[in-house]
């Protein structure tokens, strides 16, 4: 029969009907089945037959109408509806009676489900997710110049993306954006934002519309320094600008200057690099008023690039004209020599996240969501157990249902549709522990002074995901002890169990045991190597003392001050700290040590300025320009020479003091002091050598480091590094007071600690630890109650044969040792297979392993330790009441 | 075919007088096409004409029913009898007198064929 669609239609609907009033279907029924009863009697009557003949016929035809109903009802697909509902009641019903066994296992469903659901949470915001805000993200593309073999990239200039822009056919629009620092004030107190400077096509190349007011308009990005406007995004207009609509269209100070806020942007958007929360977006001609010393000239590389694919083209057509765009463009335009070697160009997905940190992401999700998926499985053998354990229990139940005609499909249908009601509760709960869990990260303080942000929601797809993944656990998991408890044999079994002798099929095979707890090993010995990786980057002794030390960072570009006004507040701020009690020394660094942070420039030593025609003879070391006092604040030992001082002015000779590793490297056995490098066309002149630092991170291997002078090489957001007794919110304070005491309009400083600032570096590895940590550990604890399980439950089977030994002169001890043995062998086995996992497993890890071997003898003797202990006394308990019960009572109770 | 077209074999108490299976629709319809009629009218009809080599339980005849008014090919309506008993007529909807008429072409192509290969030697 053809079914068309208005025939589904149909069916759905009546069908609904009749499920919402299931009466009527029965009353509708009754009353044609009695119509045609009386018309079959009045025809056969009428036909001449005897009464009771008559009578005896009816009745055969349509005397029993219930089973007539029942087999109309079935053919309709709304009584599985029913069916299921009424199997779900009762499911309800006698998982209420049996609440401690309910409980554990929705515990144990909940546990397993909320760890993978909390994980992929995470992935979904981190990987999955499209760009927060933006609309049909499909088709925007990020665009990195880079040079062919891949190996470095460089940000576009201001020609290359308008050369982009206008050159290109794939693309509908390309957008341009880069960072810059924002003081915003109204007319008070300035507060720091972050800021992004875009082209004015940003907003509708990503389909964002303004919650109010409105963007940029085509142009107004075209004239240097013409239109000084402002969108703020939502979260700054609500928190700091007090939700005013009635800002829009007026003007606020943005570094110093006044600027018309045109916009608020929408909740959602947060900006095109999402782990920071941009705050405010200004035109990209007015770069030159808003970071003076950033803007190089018109070729310098400053731009992320990013386009919006029209709708006839693909990504790979994309790619190819963007590639032949850029060659083209590095052959005929007038970049510095320098540039001319990015001669190629690779689209890949904007995300929110660069390339390269999804890259990372991905691999470090991977590894907890495989560890999130052995603690669900191993959740879900304790299920199979329980459930097991409990059909076994219940057979005197099943049997009954089977012996009045309960079909064994029906009874399979049954117990499942019970499991399907305790995994569904079980990942209800599993989804709200998700939910505190996500809520819990989100919420966890990070000491940095970067307006970071992790959101990781709890949206439809994680939903979804939940309820996919607990169908998939439920019907995995609940199959096999429905079928088994409904298999006919068993019954038969069950009924000559009383006979009492032979060897009894276990309730779950000791390889799912084995497996669970080899799973388990391999968690607790991943999560252990975590732990003792984050121990030795915390023991890691960076070459400086950062205890006592403070931090500061200012952005005096965005406090609207030229050179000349920024030097001389730095210059009267280090005088007024030095002054305050507890103060030991006071300096400036553009960067801060081990934060993540680094910058880095080409440099020729002198020995090979001969050769320093071509590129070969440039190597890449990291710098840091340090004030006077610098290596004294940080306690940095100085091996030869001097340390830069107040004499290393700008104007002066070029100077430098250098590490052990950069002096031994270019001049090797000699002093490098006097000795030369050049950088571009600047000469610098080594004055002294320093003991090797830790500079990026603590797990780095040292490279190459010089330190310049501040003086000499100027920045406008220097960091200021103090080192006092006083305590840190005291001194916090005091810097506060005293930069609100110079200018007020100044926004309030973020002041660390340096340990503080520092412990940013090992966020992931504390991440790591810390979620393989709850992973193992929850995974131990279910192996183990599974473990327990087992053991209990073959010891109350074999109850009858320890009461005969008993009673025949078998010591408690004995008893005892022989349970423990049984038990213990099948977790030794698990350790053994869990300890070769982990081997290869923590392969997998080398990345997150700093300073611990991935074979690290000590974690894998602690945690194979631990495991012993754990499960001996897994066993020894049931053993023991094994031991302790009363012979004479359980032969008797047989 | 629609998933709910399952059992309507029908099988009678005392005679092997099933109807062929599957073509208890048709037969319906077909009994339907000349005037609306209720359930027993329906039976009656397929004995009589068949000359009671046909026999119609009324279990069958109601799933019938049920799945043909939800496949749109009749219709159903109540009707009052005389002596106040509710009773259920049901007529043939337009897209019932197409189906009758292609399952009948389709019936008559297919016995022609079996007969010819039962006649073939």
């Amino acid at each position: 029969m053809r079914t068309s669609v208005v025939s589904v239609w149909r069916h759905l609907t009546r069908g609904l009907q009749a499920l919402r009033n299931e009466r009527a279907l029965d009353r509708d029924l009754h009353d044609e089945l009695s119509h045609y009863a009386e018309q079959l009697t009045n025809s056969k009557i009428a036909a001449g037959e005897a009464p009771d003949r008559v009578r005896r016929a009816v009745q055969r035809e349509v005397g029993n109408m219930t089973n007539i109903r029942e087999g109309v009802r079935a053919s309709l697909w709304e009584t599985t509806v029913s069916t299921a509902w009424a199997d779900a009641r009762y499911a309800l019903r006698t998982l209420r009676r049996n609440p401690v066994f309910t409980l554990v296992v929705v515990l144990v469903i909940a546990v397993g489900i909320g760890a993978v659901t909390t994980i992929f949470a995470g992935a979904n915001a981190f990987l999955f997710k499209p760009l927060p805000g933006a609309s049909n993200t499909g088709r925007l593309l990020q665009i990195d110049r880079i040079t062919p073999n891949a190996t470095e990239g460089t940000q576009a200039s201001y020609p290359y993306y308008k050369y982009l822009r206008d050159g290109s056919k794939t693309f509908s629009d390309i957008a341009a954006w880069s960072k810059v620092d924002l003081t915003i004030s109204r007319g008070d107190v300035g507060r720091s934002a972050y800021g992004s400077l875009v082209s004015a096509n940003y907003f509708s190349v990503l389909g964002v519309k303004p919650e109010l007011g409105r963007f940029f308009l085509p142009g107004e990005d075209e004239e240097l320094m013409a239109h000084a406007l402002v969108v703020v995004s939502h979260d700054f207009w609500s928190t700091q600008l007090g939700a005013d609509s009635g800002l829009v269209g007026q003007t606020i100070g943005v570094n110093g200057r006044p600027y018309t806020l045109i916009g608020v942007a929408p909740p959602a958007f947060i900006g095109v690099f999402t782990p920071l929360k941009t705050a405010a977006w200004v035109t990209l001609s007015m770069q030159p008023a808003l970071r003076p010393t950033r803007s190089r000239g018109v070729n310098a590389s400053w731009l992320w690039t990013f386009g919006r694919l029209r709708d006839a083209a693909t990504p790979q057509q994309a790619q190819v004209e963007v590639a032949a765009l850029t060659k083209r463009y590095a052959q005929e335009s007038e970049e510095e020599k320098w540039a001319r070697k990015y001669t190629f160009a690779r689209t890949i997905p904007l995300t929110g996240l660069p390339d390269d940190a999804h890259k990372v992401m991905a691999a470090f999700l991977a590894v907890l969501f495989a560890a999130a998926l052995a603690v669900l499985t191993i959740a879900g053998v304790n299920v199979v157990a329980m459930l097991s354990a409990r059909a076994i229990a219940r057979r005197h139940e099943i049997a009954l249902r089977a012996a009045l005609g309960a079909q064994r499909s029906r009874i399979v249908r049954q117990l499942l549709t019970e499991t399907m009601v305790l995994f569904s509760v079980g990942a209800t709960l599993g989804v709200l522990m998700a939910l505190a869990a996500t809520r819990a990260i989100e919420h966890l303080p990070l000491l940095t002074d970067e307006p970071l942000v992790i959101l990781l929601p709890m949206d439809g797809r994680v939903v979804l995901f939940a309820a996919i993944l607990s169908l998939i656990a439920g019907l995995l998991f609940g199959l096999l002890p429905a079928l088994r408890s409904a298999r006919k044999d068993l019954q038969t079994q069950l009924r000559s169990e009383s006979a009492g002798s032979g060897r009894r099929r276990p309730i779950v095979s000791n390889v799912l045991v084995v497996g669970q707890l080899a799973l388990s090993m391999v968690l607790l010995v991943t999560a252990g190597l975590l732990v003792r990786a984050l121990q030795s980057g915390q023991r890691t002794n960076p070459g400086f003392t950062a205890d006592g030390v403070s931090v500061a960072s200012f952005s005096s570009e965005s406090w609207g001050y030229d050179m000349p006004r920024a030097t001389q507040f730095f210059e009267e701020l280090r005088t007024r700290i030095e002054a305050l009690p507890g103060v030991q020394s006071v300096s400036y660094a553009t960067t801060i040590p081990v934060t993540l942070q680094n910058s880095g420039i080409h440099v020729t030593p002198d020995g090979e300025y001969a050769s320093a025609a071509d590129t070969a003879s440039r190597h890449l070391i990291g710098t840091n320009n340090v004030g006077a006092d610098f290596f004294n604040v940080l306690r940095i030992p100085l091996i030869q020479g001097r340390v830069i001082g107040k004499q290393d002015a700008a104007g002066k000779e070029r100077v430098a003091v250098i590490n052990e590793t950069m002096a031994e490297r270019y001049w090797p056995k000699q002093s490098a002091i006097g000795h030369t490098f050049k950088s571009g066309d600047d000469q610098i002149t080594v004055i002294g050598v320093v003991r090797d630092a830790k500079y990026t991170t603590l797990s780095e291997t040292t490279a190459p480091f010089a330190y310049m002078s501040f003086a000499q090489e100027w920045r406008s957001d220097p960091t200021l590094i103090v080192r006092s007794s006083a305590e840190p919110p005291t001194i916090a304070k005091a810097v506060a007071q005293v930069i609100h005491g110079m200018d007020s309009a100044l926004p309030p400083p973020k002041v660390l600690t340096l340990p503080d600032a520092m412990s940013f570096s090992l966020i992931p590895q504390r991440v790591a630890a810390l979620v393989a940590g709850a992973l193992g550990l929850v995974g131990l604890l279910l192996a183990t109650v599974g473990l327990y399980g087992i053991v209990a439950y073959s010891v109350g089977q074999r109850a009858r044969e320890i009461g005969i030994r008993m009673t025949l002169g078998a010591q408690r001890g004995d008893v005892q040792r022989g349970v423990v043995r049984d038990g213990m062998k099948l977790a030794g086995i698990g350790v053994f297979i869990g300890l070769l996992l982990a081997v290869g497993a923590s392969q997998m890890l080398g990345a997150y392993l700093y300073g611990v071997s991935p074979l690290d003898a000590p974690t894998y003797l602690a945690m194979a330790a631990l495991f012993v202990m754990v499960t001996l006394l897994a066993n020894y308990l049931p053993a023991r009441r094994a031991s302790m019960a009363d012979p004479m009572r359980v032969l008797r109770g047989e | 075919m629609s998933p709910y077209h399952s059992p309507d074999l029908a099988l009678t108490d005392d005679a092997n007088t099933d109807v062929i299976p599957g073509t208890l629709d048709m037969l319906i319809l077909k009994a339907l096409s000349l005037e609306p009629m209720h359930g027993f009218g329906v039976s009656r009809r397929i004995e009589q004409i068949s000359r009671d080599v046909f026999k119609v339980n009324p279990g069958s005849l109601m799933t019938a029913f049920q799945r043909l008014e939800r496949d749109g090919l009749v219709d159903a309506e109540w009707r009052q009898t005389e002596n106040g008993r509710r009773a259920k007529y049901y007529s043939l909807t337009r897209a019932g007198k197409k189906r009758l008429g292609v399952e009948t072409a389709d019936w008559v192509r297919r016995v022609a064929a079996v007969s010819r290969l039962l006649a073939a030697d």
